[in-house]
C-alpha cells in the first residue's frame, strides 16, 4: 500500500521535472518553424525576413500571386522585365519603363520572380510538445487497459480488473487532454475548431469508446459480471486504437505526421524529454489511483470485520 | 461431435424462427420502425430544395435506418431470451457457448436481412422515383448488405447479450454499438453510395468499401466469437 504512494510521488517528481524541462527547452531552446511562407511584409508585427527570393516559373498562371513583384518574362523570343501588374491563365501584364506590356499565356516560355521572402513564425507548433506526448500516452495506457483486461479474462483475479479500470481512467484523462489541445491547435492551424478528418474522426470514436466503457461499468450491478463485461468491451474497443494511430499513414489526411529525421536536435531532445516526462506523470496518476483503490479495499474489509 | 453441434445449432435457430413466426414481434416492430424512419427522412429533407439530388445521400440514409432498426431488433431478441429464462436454460444444457453465439447471430442476421430487403424497395419508391441509377452496379448492393449485416448481427449479438443485463438497456447498447460499428458503417456507406452512383470509378470505390467491411467482419467476428463465452457465462 505504502509502496504505491511512494512510487507515485517519485514518478510525480521525475515527471514534473522532466515535463518542466521539456517545456523550457521547447520554448527557449528549440526554434520556431515558419508557418508556410509569405512574400510580403504586410504583417510587420509577426513576419520574419528570410532572405532574398528568386524563383523560376514555367507557366503564366503561376505568376498570379506575385502582383507588384519584379518579374522577368521570356515570350516569343523576347524578354520583358518590370513590375508585374496582373497574371492569370490567359495573359501576363507587366509595367516596364516604356509602359504596360501584355504577353499572352500561349507565348509564355519562361519567367523569373525576384523579391524578398518572409516567414510567419508558427507559435501554434509549440503545442506539439504537449499534444503529441499526451496522445501517445493515451494509446499506450489504453493498451495497458486492454492487456490487464485480457489478464483478467484469463485469470479472473480481481486485481486485474482494478488495474484495467484505473488504466482506463488514466486513458480517459489523457484522451480528454489530447482532444482539448488538438481542438485548440486545429483552430490555430486550420482555422476551424473541428474537421471530420480521418485521424480526428477515429480518435473521436476512441474517446467515445472510453466513455462507453465507464457507462457500461456504471450500469452493471453485479460485481463479477461488471468486471467481465468491462474487460470484454475494452478488448473490443482497443481494436480502434491502432486504426487511429496508423490511419494518417494509410489514407490521405491533413493531420501532420512526424517524419523520421524531420526534427532539429533541440526540438527532438525537448520532444523526447516531454515524452518521458509525460509517461512518468501517467504512471504517477496510475499509482496514486491504485493506492487509493487498495485503501478503499482495506476500509471495506475493516468495516466487515467490525460488523462481525 | 460436430454433427451434434450442428443439430443443437439448428434446433436453436429453429426455435428463434418459429417463435418469430408465431408472434411476428421482431419483424413487425423492426419493419414499422424503419417505415417511421422514412417519414422522419421525408420531414428532414422536405426543405432541401429543387437542386437536391437524393442519390447523393441515399446510402447514408439507408444505413442510418438499418443501424437504428438493428439496435431495436437486437435488444428485443435478447430481452425475450432473458425475460422468459431461455438463456439460463440454454446455459444449463450441454451446449457449446460458440454454438449459442452462432445460433443467435444467424437468427438476428436473417431477421435483419428480411427487414433490409423490405426497406430498400420502400425507400426507393419514396425517395428515388424517376432518378437514373446504374442498374449494373446497383445489382452489387446485396453483397454489401449481406457483408454489413453479418458484422452488425455478430458484434450486435455480443453487445446485446451484455446490454440486456445492464440497468439502462437500450441506451447502453447504443453507447457500445455505434462507436464500435463506425469502421463498418463507413465502409458500407462508401460501397453503397458508389454502387448507386455507378460508373467505372464507382465499381472500384465499391470494392474498396467492401474490403473495409469484410476486413472488419473478419476481425470483429473472430473477437466476438472468442469473447462470447465469457459474456454469456458471466
Amino acid at each position: 500500500m505504502k509502496s504505491h504512494t511512494t512510487r507515485a510521488f517519485i514518478a510525480l517528481a521525475i515527471g514534473g521535472v522532466l515535463t518542466l524541462a521539456a517545456f523550457l527547452g521547447a520554448f527557449f531552446w528549440a526554434g520556431v518553424p515558419d508557418f508556410g511562407f509569405v512574400r510580403t511584409a504586410e504583417r510587420t508585427d509577426s513576419v520574419r525576413y528570410q532572405g532574398p527570393f528568386d524563383q523560376e516559373i514555367d507557366e503564366a498562371r503561376y505568376l498570379a500571386n506575385f502582383a507588384g513583384y519584379d518579374v522577368e518574362v521570356t515570350a516569343g523570343g523576347e524578354t520583358v522585365r518590370g513590375d508585374l501588374v496582373e497574371a492569370d491563365e490567359t495573359h501576363v501584364t507587366i509595367e516596364t519603363a516604356d509602359g504596360e506590356v501584355t504577353v499572352s499565356a500561349a507565348e509564355f516560355e519562361t519567367g523569373r520572380v525576384r523579391g524578398s521572402s518572409y516567414g510567419r513564425p508558427d507559435w501554434g507548433q509549440k503545442i506539439f510538445y504537449f499534444h503529441v506526448p499526451v496522445a501517445e500516452i493515451s494509446f499506450i495506457v489504453f493498451g495497458f487497459a486492454a492487456f490487464y483486461s485480457l489478464r483478467f479474462i484469463m485469470t479472473r483475479k480481481r486485481e486485474y480488473d482494478t488495474k484495467a479500470r484505473v488504466s482506463m481512467e488514466v486513458t480517459l484523462m489523457f484522451v480528454m487532454l489530447t482532444m482539448a489541445t488538438g481542438i485548440l491547435w486545429t483552430k490555430a492551424a486550420w482555422g476551424v475548431w473541428w474537421d471530420w478528418e480521418p485521424r480526428l474522426t477515429t480518435y473521436f470514436i476512441m474517446t467515445l469508446l472510453v466513455v462507453a466503457y465507464f457507462v457500461l461499468r456504471n450500469s452493471v450491478e453485479d460485481e463479477e459480471r461488471r468486471a467481465m463485461y468491462a474487460a470484454v468491451f475494452s478488448i473490443l474497443g482497443f481494436i480502434d486504437a491502432p486504426i487511429s494511430f496508423f490511419i494518417t499513414r494509410l489514407i490521405p489526411s491533413n493531420h501532420p505526421v512526424i517524419e523520421r529525421g524531420g526534427l532539429e536536435p533541440p526540438m527532438l531532445i525537448s520532444f523526447i524529454i516531454a515524452q518521458i516526462g509525460m509517461i512518468a506523470l501517467g504512471y504517477a496518476i496510475y499509482q496514486l489511483r491504485m493506492g487509493e483503490m487498495l485503501l478503499k479495499d482495506r476500509i471495506e474489509s475493516a468495516k466487515t470485520q467490525l460488523e462481525r | 461431435m460436430a454433427s451434434s453441434s450442428m443439430r443443437q445449432f439448428r434446433a436453436m435457430l429453429r426455435k428463434d424462427i418459429v417463435m418469430e413466426l408465431r408472434t411476428k414481434e421482431m419483424l413487425m416492430s423492426m419493419g414499422l420502425y424503419s417505415l417511421l424512419t422514412m417519414v422522419v427522412y421525408f420531414v428532414a429533407l422536405s426543405q432541401a430544395g429543387a437542386g437536391f439530388d437524393p442519390r447523393d445521400i441515399a446510402a447514408g440514409l439507408l444505413w442510418l435506418a438499418f443501424i437504428f432498426t438493428s439496435m431495436l431488433g437486437l435488444n428485443r431478441s435478447l430481452v425475450h431470451e432473458k425475460d422468459q429464462g431461455c438463456l439460463e436454460a440454454l446455459l444449463l444444457s450441454p451446449v457449446d457457448r460458440p454454438v449459442i453465439f452462432f445460433a443467435k447471430a444467424i437468427g438476428n442476421l436473417i431477421f435483419l436481412l428480411v427487414v433490409e430487403a423490405l426497406t430498400i424497395p420502400v425507400f426507393a419508391f419514396l425517395f428515388l422515383q424517376g432518378q437514373a441509377v446504374d442498374v449494373s452496379t446497383v445489382a452489387l448492393i446485396p453483397l454489401v448488405l449481406v457483408a454489413g449485416s453479418v458484422g452488425i448481427a455478430g458484434v450486435g449479438t455480443l453487445l446485446a447479450t451484455m446490454s440486456v443485463n445492464t440497468t439502462g438497456k437500450d441506451f447502453v447498447l447504443a453507447m457500445l454499438f455505434i462507436p464500435l460499428m463506425y469502421p463498418l458503417l463507413l465502409g458500407a456507406v462508401t460501397a453503397t453510395a458508389a454502387a448507386i452512383i455507378g460508373g467505372p470509378e464507382g465499381v472500384s470505390l465499391f470494392w474498396t468499401g467492401m474490403a473495409w467491411v469484410i476486413g472488419y467482419d473478419v476481425i470483429m467476428l473472430l473477437a466476438s466469437y472468442g469473447l462470447y463465452e465469457f459474456i454469456v457465462g458471466a
